[in-house]
């Protein structure tokens, strides 16, 4: 398996805590297709929106914003990051994620999360207390409406399907489906367990913490039956590339400080990381993606060398960074670091060989 | 509910091989990790020794439970699931960790449990919770409540956090690890508790 590389967006409507300026959300879904556009540009594998439903953010309805995105680019892979899968219809999706995969002749993907956002389930009337039976019950389905057609299915969230054509088919053999996981141990191994391919989300903490979850993940998946050296395992993980190793820290720091702090609270309210404990995360043992090419391409390798992960998603605006700062990190990944990195690791393959 | 047999009072002849087991289960949830977990430590000890399970849920024991505030005043049902956990030969203490302990109702049932009732007595201590952060709230908050009833806490004590659980069902192997050892350390004790009628029960 060759490294993949690839970046998401949330499409963040937040106010810049360095220029003030609070960007529109118009402006922001052009600003969305314009960094897919220069991803595609220099190479990039995969781009990716995530689904949330609140007013700082665009990506509510990533389908959409990915058919936009089909349109203004060739190659790159498209995919949901994530799509919730808990709170959705999941003959929608397959019919939202086919049809782009028509318009982009075949480039759609789709990560099926949880979610680590709730807002999803009052919105279209699920309950929290079902969350686990959600996920499990229209995974399910997705991946036999993938499978066959037509199809007949029954289950406990949504009216039975008798002999149903799902249409459209996808534009190739298949759209891949990928499980987004957080690092609970029990997803993980029912991830594996399903032979689904693994996207491991890591925020904070030691590069080596979700050692667990990875081995959890492949034994599970052998025990059923799957040939774990068959199951990609991709790392998402927040980061930027700057210049030199000092400047990619002092862009990334106030955007995505003020990010976490709005989308992480404690006592009710946000809390800043401190500046020391983002250079804590920043270090060569901690899981953020941030740094010189150099330090990018090293931390990647390391991934890649603790889990067995082909493919890397990174997310580099979160935030509300502005649209230049993102787009030269876009660039820098494309051209400088992604090439570093495929060439190590096909190197490092023909080694093992 | 598990492998082994669920029975309200076991009549004593037909049963006098079998270990009584009694679970009180902390949580107000019909479906809970807790007893997920639960289900598990029993389906473990249904391998090692023969055994009769009765639970009881504090959270369903409705007004005759909650309203008594001293033992005189429990109705006569709640009066019987007392003296059940009391005469049992293993108690299993289950219940979900809130606000950094065992649950409210929890606690109430061991409250109007007779003093001396449970010296002596095998008791599994099990909990679960949000994250890892609330295990030792079993040695911190469980352990001395059964310390204080001169109970022989086994070992071991089981925990589980949230994430490894798909819904209800424990996924990670860790942690049956764990329950087997915790099993394995007191299986000759179950045994003999099992096959000796009357054994050191104050009933």
């Amino acid at each position: 398996m060759s490294f993949e590389i690839g970046i998401m967006t949330f499409g963040e409507v937040t106010r810049d805590p360095v220029g003030g300026r609070l960007p529109s959300p118009r402006q922001r879904v052009r600003e969305t297709i314009e960094q897919a556009q220069l991803a595609d540009q220099v190479g990039l594998d995969v781009f990716g929106v995530g689904e949330h439903h609140r007013s700082d953010f665009v990506g509510s309805a990533p389908t959409i914003l990915l058919a936009a995105v089909a349109q203004a680019t060739r190659s790159i892979r498209l995919t949901s990051s994530v799509t919730v899968l808990s709170s959705e219809d999941p003959v929608r999706v397959w019919e939202q994620f086919a049809t782009l995969d028509l318009l982009s002749a075949g480039r759609a993907e789709i990560i099926a999360g949880r979610g680590s956002y709730t807002e999803s389930f009052p919105l279209f009337g699920y309950d929290l207390a079902d969350y686990a039976d959600l996920f499990s019950e229209k995974l399910d389905l997705l991946l036999r409406i993938r499978e066959q057609n037509p199809l007949t299915w029954s289950g406990r969230f949504r009216a039975p399907l008798t002999d149903a054509d799902i249409a459209p088919r996808a534009d190739g053999d298949s759209i891949p489906i990928w499980v987004g996981v957080g690092g609970s141990p029990a997803s993980a191994i029912s991830t594996g367990r399903l032979g689904l391919p693994m996207a491991l989300a890591l925020l904070f903490g030691p590069i080596t913490s979700h050692e667990q979850t990875v081995q959890l993940y492949r034994a599970s998946a052998e025990q059923a039956g799957h040939d774990p050296a068959m199951l990609p395992v991709s790392i998402n993980a927040h980061g930027y590339v700057g210049r030199t190793s000092r400047h990619a820290r002092d862009t990334m720091y106030p955007y995505f400080a003020q990010g976490m702090a709005e989308n992480n609270h404690q006592r009710g309210a946000g809390v800043l990381i401190p500046r020391a404990a983002f250079e804590a995360q920043a270090g060569p043992r901690s899981g953020l993606l941030v740094g010189s090419t150099q330090e990018v391409v090293d931390k990647l390798l390391t991934y890649h060398e603790l889990y067995g992960v082909t493919r890397a998603i990174i997310q580099m605006g979160f935030g509300g960074m502005p649209q230049k700062q993102h787009l030269d990190a876009i660039e820098r990944l494309g051209t400088e670091v992604a090439p570093a990195v495929r060439r190590e690791v096909e190197l490092r393959s023909g080694r093992a060989a | 509910m598990s492998t082994v047999e669920a029975a309200p009072r076991p009549p004593a002849q037909q049963y006098r091989a079998a270990l009584r087991v009694v679970v009180v289960n902390g949580s107000p949830h019909p479906k809970s990790k807790t007893m997920g977990l639960v289900d598990v430590v029993l389906d473990t000890l249904g391998t090692l020794v023969p055994a009769t399970v009765h639970r009881i849920d504090v959270y369903r024991l409705g007004a005759g439970f909650t309203e008594a505030t001293d033992r005189a005043e429990v109705t006569p049902e709640i009066e019987a699931e007392l003296r059940a956990a009391e005469a049992a030969d293993l108690l299993v203490a289950a219940t979900p960790i809130y606000r950094g302990s065992y649950t409210g109702l929890f606690k109430h049932f061991f409250d109007l449990v007779d003093q001396y009732a449970l010296a002596n007595k095998p008791v599994l201590l099990a909990a679960t919770g949000g994250s890892d952060h609330h295990a030792l709230a079993l040695e911190h908050a469980l352990r001395p409540l059964f310390g204080f009833f001169q109970a022989m806490t086994i070992p071991v004590a089981i925990y589980a956090s949230a994430g490894d659980f798909d819904g209800t069902t424990l996924l990670t192997p860790r942690v049956y690890g764990r329950i087997e050892m915790a099993l394995a350390d007191v299986a000759d004790l179950l045994t003999r508790r099992a096959t000796s009628p009357g054994g050191a029960r104050h009933d």
